[in-house]
């Protein structure tokens, strides 16, 4: 598993809301460097360490979640359309962190079924675990292709520059107010 | 399944960041200590499931938080989260197998099923093994007084 991206440029005695601004960013921007690889369904490793750090900025936006659209900082209606917008968001990520884990379950189904057939004294693979074999295949490359159009779709409509347009301007006090 | 993020209760979000980092790693330590009995008991995997979740999202916070504390003492508790998550990650792993493998059997004709009983009983065999370290860690943490040091440290008193 990658390790995750240090953090840079954190000021603890500045808001919380402001240190939002600086750290979100940096967890979009370690998904994306999985980007270039994605495209190749034979990247397990890859595709797994995307899957880990979307789960890292999920965490991270439940983490700051109260810096986007806090009703007691700010008008009614802005902290409503930025929580709504927030939830949005959110869910886009918890949707591909959960595609990308089924992916990933596949791929560990996979090599334990495969370790198993092979270690056991017979010289072909057991019938019901190849049959178990076919059908998590099957499955993964399913998945895979869900996975890649979702990811497609998001690419096609700026997903990425909405998200970050999101977290850098939605929470600046002055300009909300 | 995955967990819901706990709830954070009483955050300003102008206050600054080293205060509210301390609340919410407070918050989030003990929700992951909350399921230490129930994992610790082994008969409902959900515990170990929860706790490995929030154990998670625990050091999701701490490494966004790190520059909050001073960096030799951070290491050493970041590195105990870190030993939770592994070790009931081994215990996990082996329970999302069995439970997929047990999903499995009903579709396949009887013949086919011998086969993956026997895997089955070997994954359980293995979880078994897998909770001892598991098991071992939890011993020396309360040992070790781990609980009361990390929050010495992070409540800042």
């Amino acid at each position: 598993m990658a390790k995750t991206h240090k953090i840079t440029g954190v000021k603890p005695l500045r808001s919380y809301r402001e240190n939002a601004r600086i750290i979100l960013p940096q967890k979009v921007e370690e998904v994306y460097t999985w980007e270039p690889f994605i495209r190749d369904a034979a990247r397990r490793e890859e595709l797994h360490n995307m899957r880990i750090s979307i789960k890292r900025l999920r965490y991270t936006m439940e983490l700051f979640r109260l810096a986007y659209g806090s009703p007691k900082m700010r008008s009614r209606e802005v902290a409503g359309t930025d929580d709504k917008r927030f939830t949005e968001f959110l869910g886009v990520i918890v949707d591909l962190q959960g595609i990308l884990g089924d992916i990933h379950d596949c791929d560990v189904v996979l090599e334990v079924l495969t370790d198993y057939g092979t270690q056991s004294e017979q010289e072909t693979i057991a019938p019901g675990i190849a049959k178990l074999i076919t059908q998590t295949k099957e499955t993964r490359n399913a998945d895979y292709k869900t996975f890649l159009e979702k990811w497609e779709h998001l690419s096609a409509i700026g997903f990425k520059q909405k998200l970050l347009s999101f977290f850098g301007a939605a929470c600046k006090p002055k300009t909300c107010y | 399944m995955e967990t819901t993020a706990p709830k954070i209760r009483g955050i300003s979000p102008d206050e600054t960041l080293e205060v509210c980092a301390r609340q919410i790693i407070v918050s989030y330590f003990h929700q992951m200590m909350s399921y230490k009995e129930g994992a610790k008991k082994g008969s409902d995997i959900e515990f170990v499931h929860q706790m490995r979740v929030t154990s998670r999202r625990l050091r999701a916070a701490m490494d966004n938080f790190a520059a909050c504390f001073p960096e030799k003492p951070f290491k050493k508790h970041y590195k105990k989260v870190k030993s939770i998550t592994r070790t009931l990650g081994s215990v996990r792993d082996l329970d999302v197998l069995i439970a997929r493998f047990e999903k499995e059997l009903d579709p396949l004709p009887e013949s086919e099923q011998a086969d993956t009983r026997k895997l089955i009983e070997r994954l359980h065999q293995k979880r078994k093994n897998a909770r001892k370290p598991m098991l071992t860690l939890f011993a020396k943490l309360e040992e070790t007084s781990f609980e009361r040091k990390f929050l010495t440290f992070f409540q800042g008193l």
